[in-house]
């Protein structure tokens, strides 16, 4: 651990943390909204319930002057802005608000030459962290309700944004719980590997909640909705369940950013993310490969070198 | 006299019906969420939470077969699912929100198109329903013309009291039916007092200015803006108690296959496409302007009845945090 | 000609993905030359080992599969200058995808066998028929393929286990 993190390393988050970046953003949308500089912003608005946040599509200085940020402003807004909301947002400039995770996936969009840089106003948001599903939303973050993901952040700094809202904070000392139940399921015997999976997958019940929040989830037509010829079987069953999971993990491998949007959206608590870590975990041993903050010319998976690791052809 | 059954008893009864080889489902911990599944003892029962799915699949399986093909020296053989086979059931400690389900869908599955899966299914179960004593910021079943204690669609309904045990209400002959087979499980007596409800944040609807407001805006500002964040999911659709929408697939090759019948929800963009490509509800607000309008107006057009029960499932699971109770209210407090 | 036939309990289903410019040719001039390979194999013929979609592996298992061959050009032979690069990195993913959902990579074989290796070909694929005969069938795909949820089931599993215990 290095000095500069501890040193703002707390046990929790208060609420004026929060107001603060919330004030910075309200601000900043305002300025490029009255210069013109974007035709909108994408950030959040409470919900009537407290403690939540819902993405929103801001085009006025009134509406702007309500955003927020908050533990409860969970999603991933850069989905807002992919081929699959086309017409949603008028044309032109945008300003979207985001986290660190939030802005891997921007950049991963810019890989894909889905998004231009210059076509948007990114306002990073220095987060230390948003909360998990079905905790206590009390307005201050702890380790008891921080999302999973957010115990082994490193992307708290937005780098490469237009401007930063808020200092820097983060809670100290937290598990990594994700990593551990990865360490756990590596290490099961390959039969309760295939019974955990199974279990999970089978309680599926296709909702594509998963798919649907995905920024990487934009193509027009998605394989597992084609059925002339159909090479994922669309009725909700344990073996379509498996296959589709097994499908998606395999075409965000490469190009997810981690944001676990899929895991938290998911009305069955399928640990969703843990494929796609197992993937970027796969994709970093062999290609030394990591979704980053800034946009790269290929995708480990879109490009290769004659001398790959080849050691499993015969 | 109303009967009294303690919770061992509730526990019992679970007990025996298995044994009687009947379907018990109720609320059931399934990993780390709380599920409706089939019971196979007593002690399976879980009434501290709602169910993360709602109690329709009993009546309107997640995915069936309704029929299997088979191509046989030259001819095609079709097999109809015999669902004589299906077994009886008991639904048990489903809340209103759940319970007073089938009561709203009764209609359109028994409409011009008698809809003969889900109402075998209906036929053979008993629903055990259990007055809701829990309830977070999301629920709204007042708001919509159902209690916590609402009996609509219960053929045993349960009232929890504060020593732990249940007050008994036969409120159908399947009901009466039920007590009768296992008498010596209940007790008459009065009782003890009943546990109190929550109270909710969504006070209740004007559901007849709603679905006037409805009639006259189907073109509105509101639809873009409350359903331009909508990504397209089915979630709400799935874990709704009352949505019941349908696909139809066949799986398997030409020569021998399943047709399935499965869920399926408006939100989907897929949902409207024809096969010349047009879709009529081509952009998301549509989809979701359909899903409020089916609800709150067409439902009530044609059978007199609101298709929501409050259960706030889909505003829990909103990936987007559409809230469907605020936008109604959002539509009770218009003017005109 | 004649070669005994030996009798075996089990005789395994292998599916070959390969592609048509040099496994395929491979294959044939196997055939041509009369060479002998277990008839286990079912080759399919894609243009490229780049079109082979990982999908297409999991279809192979699902429909009854017990094991799967995937097999093209030697890297810088590709037809198409880079498919088989491509398909590389993507199957060196898509292996650890399936090990970590617990599926046994001993049933997936990889290989390149350019057109003039019949005797590869053989060889690769007596290997896996014979690795996969002594490992059995494969039942994780094809149960799977049988499963319905509670609700869509007639008779539940789990019920049925508790109506047995009751006796």
């Amino acid at each position: 651990m290095n000095a500069k993190a501890n040193k703002n390393q707390v046990t929790c988050i208060e609420p004026d943390y929060y107001q603060a970046i919330t004030e910075a953003i309200r601000k900043e949308a305002v300025k490029i909204l009255k210069d013109e500089t974007v035709v909108g912003v994408v950030g959040y608005l409470p919900g009537r319930r407290k403690g939540t946040a819902s993405p929103a599509l801001v085009t006025t200085v009134e509406e702007a002057e309500k955003l927020i940020f908050s533990p409860a402003c969970v999603n991933n807004l850069s989905v807002y802005l992919t081929k699959a909301k086309k017409g949603v947002l008028k044309q032109g400039k945008v300003g979207i608000v985001a986290k660190g995770c939030d802005m891997r996936a921007l950049a991963g969009l810019m890989t894909e030459s889905q998004l231009q840089r210059e076509d948007l106003f990114i306002i990073g948001v220095v987060c230390p962290g948003v909360y998990g599903f079905g905790v206590e939303r009390t307005g201050t973050l702890t380790e008891a309700n921080i999302a999973r993901k957010c115990r082994e952040c490193t992307v708290h700094m937005p780098e490469g944004a237009d401007v930063a809202a808020g200092t820097h904070a983060e809670l100290a000392d937290l598990t990594p719980e994700e990593a551990q139940e990865m360490a756990r399921i590596e290490a099961m015997p390959q039969a309760e590997r295939w019974a955990f999976w199974k279990e999970h997958f089978s309680r599926c019940i296709r909702c594509m909640a998963c798919r649907q929040v995905c920024p990487f989830c934009y193509c027009e037509q998605c394989l597992c909705d084609k059925n002339r010829p159909q090479a994922v079987e669309s009725s909700p069953r344990p073996a379509g369940n498996m296959a589709w999971h097994l499908v998606r993990a395999m075409h965000l491998a490469g190009r997810c950013g981690g944001c676990a949007e899929c895991e938290r959206v998911c009305p069955m608590d399928i640990p969703l993310n843990l494929l796609n870590r197992r993937m970027a975990q796969e994709l970093k041993e062999l290609y030394d490969f990591e979704a980053g903050l800034t946009p790269v010319d290929k995708g480990p998976l879109n490009e290769y070198k004659e001398n790959d690791d080849q050691s499993f052809i015969k | 006299m109303p009967q009294i059954i303690t919770e061992q008893n509730l526990r019992n009864l679970i007990d025996l019906l298995v044994k009687e080889a009947k379907l018990v489902v109720g609320p059931k911990l399934s990993g780390s969420v709380v599920l409706y599944e089939p019971l196979t003892a007593g002690s399976d029962l879980t009434l501290d939470a709602l169910p993360r799915r709602s109690s329709k699949e009993l009546f309107f399986p997640i995915c069936e077969d309704i029929l299997s093909y088979k191509r046989e020296n030259g001819a095609m053989k079709v097999n109809d699912v015999d669902r004589s086979k299906f077994p009886e059931a008991v639904l048990i400690g489903a809340p209103p929100c759940d319970a007073g389900s089938p009561a709203i869908l009764d209609a359109v599955m028994s409409w011009d198109y008698k809809d003969e899966f889900y109402l075998e299914r209906r036929r053979k179960s008993t629903i055990v329903g259990i007055a809701c004593t829990k309830g977070d910021d999301a629920c709204f079943c007042r708001a919509v013309g159902l209690a916590p204690d609402a009996e609509a669609g219960s053929d045993l309904f349960l009232t929890p009291l504060k020593d732990g045990s249940y007050a008994c209400n036969a409120v159908t002959e399947k009901g009466q039916a039920l007590v009768a087979a296992h008498q010596n499980l209940f007790s008459e007596g009065a009782g003890a007092e009943p546990k109190p409800f929550v109270d909710q944040a969504v006070a209740k609807l004007n559901l007849v200015k709603i679905k006037k407001w409805l009639e006259e805006h189907f073109e509105d500002p509101l639809w873009e803006k409350i359903a331009d964040i909508c990504v397209g999911c089915g979630a709400c659709a799935f874990i709704c108690p009352a949505c019941h929408c349908f696909d139809i697939n066949d799986e398997g090759s030409t020569d021998d296959g399943v047709r399935r019948k499965h869920w399926d929800a408006c939100g989907f963009a897929k949902f409207t496409n024809h096969a010349s490509g047009h879709n009529p509800r081509d952009v998301q607000n549509k989809r979701y302007r359909n899903r409020i309008m089916h609800k709150f107006k067409y439902y009530d057009d044609k059978f007199g009845k609101t298709l929501c029960t409050g259960c706030g499932r889909c505003i829990r699971a909103c990936p987007v945090g559409i809230d469907i109770a605020e936008i109604l209210e959002t539509i009770n407090s218009k003017q005109d | 000609m004649h070669v005994e036939v030996t009798k075996h309990d089990f005789e395994p289903k292998i599916v070959a993905f390969v592609c048509t410019w040099c496994t395929y040719a491979g294959a044939d001039l196997a055939g041509t030359s009369r060479m002998q390979y277990p008839p286990n194999v079912r080759v399919l013929k894609f243009p490229c080992t780049g079109r082979i979609d990982p999908v297409f592996i999991l279809r192979a298992f699902q429909k009854g599969a017990d094991g799967v061959l995937v097999s093209g050009c030697h890297p810088g032979d590709c037809h198409y200058m880079a498919g088989n690069f491509h398909a590389r990195r993507r199957f060196a993913a898509f292996r650890a995808l399936l090990d970590f959902v617990g599926v046994d990579l001993n049933r997936l074989q990889f290989s390149w066998v350019s057109a003039a290796e019949g005797g590869k070909w053989v060889d690769v694929v007596t290997e896996l028929t014979e690795r996969v005969r002594t490992m059995g069938p494969m039942p994780e795909f094809k149960e799977l393929e049988h499963e319905e949820q509670w609700s869509g089931a007639i008779n539940t599993p789990e019920l049925k286990e508790a109506y047995d215990s009751i006796g």
